[in-house]
This record gives structure tokens, C-alpha cells and sequence, in this order.
């Protein structure tokens, strides 16, 4: 375990920002365990560095062919996809395209036609006003004289409907007691031709 | 580092463009440190060669997605890293990429060091990165011999920090034991 300020190891391994190294050293110097570590340690890092790097056995390169490279076009794409700022950029101008497109294309508003009278109305002169309220006032006047002639034509239908049913009626009536008037002359003929000694009265 | 760092984002935009010499030249940058990052995680030179095709290749096909250039090199070890772990994947689909082993003969991957340092001693680093798990020789390979931050290391292998840490941490504790005492040895 060591005594260190800091982190011998980390020390070792070059980590440790310059004040805390001056405090690691002036500490090393004054404490023999921790000098011994360190020394372990150096001693590890150049036995390691005996193993030296090798040459690499085939060098690597790239050639510019154009079967490989990819297309400017592709490149373009690429780059496009890559980058998000790009990516924003062409999805706003997109939108603002198609808003602006589409209000240059949509067919204008009907006008609205309830409106226009009222707006009218607010222009012309009172001769004018006068003379739009005498022609509604005498339309309203054709349109409930229409209407009455109407209902007259109606009453009066019914009322001769009513009246040739009341008359047919009278005269079943009549006919009816004609009729039984009729019977009874009969009936009383009749009896006038029984003879006496089957009535029994005359003896 | 800092003029390093500006003409490889030059080299990015200019590739961007469809410039290929653009990427070859940058492809020459740095195909070496990826084919040996790939050489140690994966303990065999063909497969590290071809990945490092791979990686390349994908690199290039997928350079405008690249948003800041200046990580180029995360961005590209994070490429090979996940070149690499898809072809453990393949291979045995079955375990985890924590049991893979690197072939035996493979031990022997490098005697490069051997006119300054004992071959010995290259062969012991050698079986000693190989007894770590995959992700501890990683995190050993990305700290120590490529020289990632812990940030950086974070995103290529797409973890924490604390778990950069933890690895690594147990991988220099093991790598400590078995090597200090060797080299220690081999100076005196």
C-alpha cells in the first residue's frame, strides 16, 4: 500500500497534471517504500520496451479508381444525409416551398353572397332605402295575398264538398221515407182485402 | 505533437474531398503503430496485417463521419479495436473473447530487441503479455506502448475510466511481479 499524496501508478503512467507530480517526486524522495515501488515500476515499463515494434510486413495504400470511388453524386448524397444542419435546412426550405405553392394555386374564396346585400345596404341613399323597402313591403303584400287566395279557394272546396254530401244525404233520407210511406199503403190494401168470416168479427 | 496533430486534420479534409494521396499519406503515419497495436492483442502477423487492411479500409469509408479530426487517432484505434473483437467473434463465437489464448507458436513474436536488450528478456515480456487477459494486454499495449490518455483509452475501448484503470492497474501488478525482478537482474 503506498503512502503517496497521489496515486503512485497514476504518476507512473503520466496522468497526473504537473503540481500534483512536484508534490509525488518531493515525496518519493523523502519516503523509501514508495521510491522502491516506483523503481518496480520503471523497471516493469523498460522490461516491456524490450519488445520492440515490428515493421509492418506489406505496406497499404489506396489507389484512386474510380470503380471504387464513390460517385460526386453519392459523395453529395452522402454528405447530405450526413449532416443534420443540411438536413434541417432542406426540410424548411421544402415546406416553405410547398406553403408558398399552395397559396399560389388555391382558388380564391367565393365571395359570400348573404353578406353582400347587408353591404349594399350600407351605401345607398335613402331614396333608394325607400324605394327597397316599398318593393320588399309590396312583395311581402303579393306574397299574403297569394296566400289568402289560397286558403279561400281551399275553404270554399271543402265547403261544396260538405254541401253535396249534406244534399246526397237529405235526399237518401227522402227517398227512405218515400219509401216507407209507400209500405205502409201497401200493407193496409192488403188487409183491406181479407174477407169477414176468416176475421171472425161478423156473425 | 501539435503541428503533427494540425497536418493530420489537413490530410483528413483534403481526404474528405476525395483526395486519395491525402490518405495515403496518412494511412503511411500510422499504419505501422496500428498493424503493432493489433500485433500484440492479437499475437499473430497475418491477422494483425489484415486488420490493419480492414481498419484502414473502413477508415476510409467512413472519414466524413469523422466530426472532429483532431481524434483521429482514437477514432481509428477504435476501428481496429472493433475489427479485432469481431474477428475473435468469428472465430469462437461460442466463448468469451477473455478466454482466448494466443497460439503457442506465437510466443516468439519478436526478437526485435534483441542487439540492445537479451533475447531473453524479449521472449519473457513476450509470455507475459500473453498470460494477461485480452483486455489487460490491451489496456497494457494502449497506455504503455501507444501512450493513450485515459480518456482516449475510454473511447476506444468504449468503457470507463475506472475500468481503463482496474485493468491496467492488475495488468502492471502482474507484468511487475514477473518482470522487475528479471530486468533488475539483467542491469546488474
Amino acid at each position: 500500500m503506498s503512502c503517496s499524496p497521489f496515486d503512485l501508478k497514476e504518476y507512473f503512467l503520466r496522468e497526473l497534471p504537473s503540481p500534483q507530480r512536484f508534490q509525488v517526486e518531493a515525496h518519493v524522495k523523502t519516503c523509501p517504500p514508495c521510491r522502491e515501488e516506483l523503481e518496480r515500476l520503471q523497471l516493469t515499463e523498460a522490461a516491456l520496451f524490450s519488445l520492440r515494434d515490428e515493421e509492418i510486413p506489406q505496406r497499404i495504400a489506396f489507389v484512386s479508381d474510380p470503380i471504387f470511388e464513390p460517385s460526386p453524386l453519392r459523395r453529395w448524397f452522402s454528405g447530405f444525409w450526413g449532416s443534420t444542419a443540411r438536413l434541417g435546412f432542406a426540410s424548411a426550405a421544402m415546406l416553405s416551398a410547398s406553403v408558398l405553392y399552395f397559396a399560389a394555386t388555391r382558388p380564391a374564396p367565393a365571395p359570400d353572397r348573404t353578406a353582400a346585400p347587408t353591404m349594399a345596404a350600407v351605401s345607398p341613399s335613402p331614396k333608394e332605402i325607400q324605394q327597397q323597402i316599398q318593393q320588399a313591403v309590396s312583395k311581402a303584400v303579393a306574397q299574403l295575398e297569394a296566400r289568402q287566395v289560397e286558403t279561400n279557394r281551399q275553404l270554399v272546396a271543402d265547403f261544396e264538398r260538405r254541401s253535396n254530401e249534406e244534399l246526397r244525404s237529405i235526399r237518401w233520407a227522402i227517398g227512405q221515407s218515400d219509401l216507407d210511406r209507400k209500405r205502409a199503403q201497401v200493407s193496409k190494401a192488403m188487409a183491406m182485402y181479407v174477407q169477414p168470416g176468416e176475421s171472425g168479427e161478423v156473425k | 505533437m501539435i503541428f503533427r496533430a494540425v497536418e493530420d486534420a489537413d490530410l483528413i479534409r483534403q481526404a474528405t474531398r476525395g483526395n486519395v494521396e491525402s490518405f495515403n499519406l496518412l494511412v503511411s503515419r500510422w499504419e505501422k503503430r496500428v498493424y503493432n497495436y493489433l500485433l500484440r492483442i492479437t499475437a499473430n502477423r497475418e491477422d494483425a496485417l489484415d486488420l490493419t487492411q480492414d481498419a484502414f479500409l473502413k477508415a476510409y469509408q467512413n472519414l466524413r463521419k469523422l466530426d472532429d479530426p483532431s481524434r483521429f487517432a482514437p477514432w481509428l484505434y477504435r476501428i481496429a479495436h472493433n475489427e479485432a473483437y469481431s474477428m475473435f467473434r468469428k472465430r469462437r463465437p461460442e466463448s468469451d473473447v477473455d478466454e482466448i489464448e494466443p497460439e503457442a507458436t506465437e510466443t516468439q513474436i519478436t526478437v526485435g530487441g534483441s542487439s540492445i536488450f537479451p533475447i531473453e528478456l524479449s521472449l519473457a515480456v513476450a509470455g507475459a503479455l500473453d498470460r494477461l487477459t485480452v483486455e489487460q494486454r490491451e489496456a497494457v499495449v494502449l497506455k504503455i506502448y501507444q501512450g493513450f490518455k485515459f480518456e482516449e483509452m475510454s473511447e476506444i475501448l468504449s468503457c470507463p475510466v475506472s475500468t481503463i484503470k482496474s485493468r491496467l492497474y492488475t495488468a502492471l501488478e502482474l507484468l511487475k511481479t514477473e518482470l522487475a525482478p528479471m530486468k533488475a537482474r539483467g542491469l546488474s
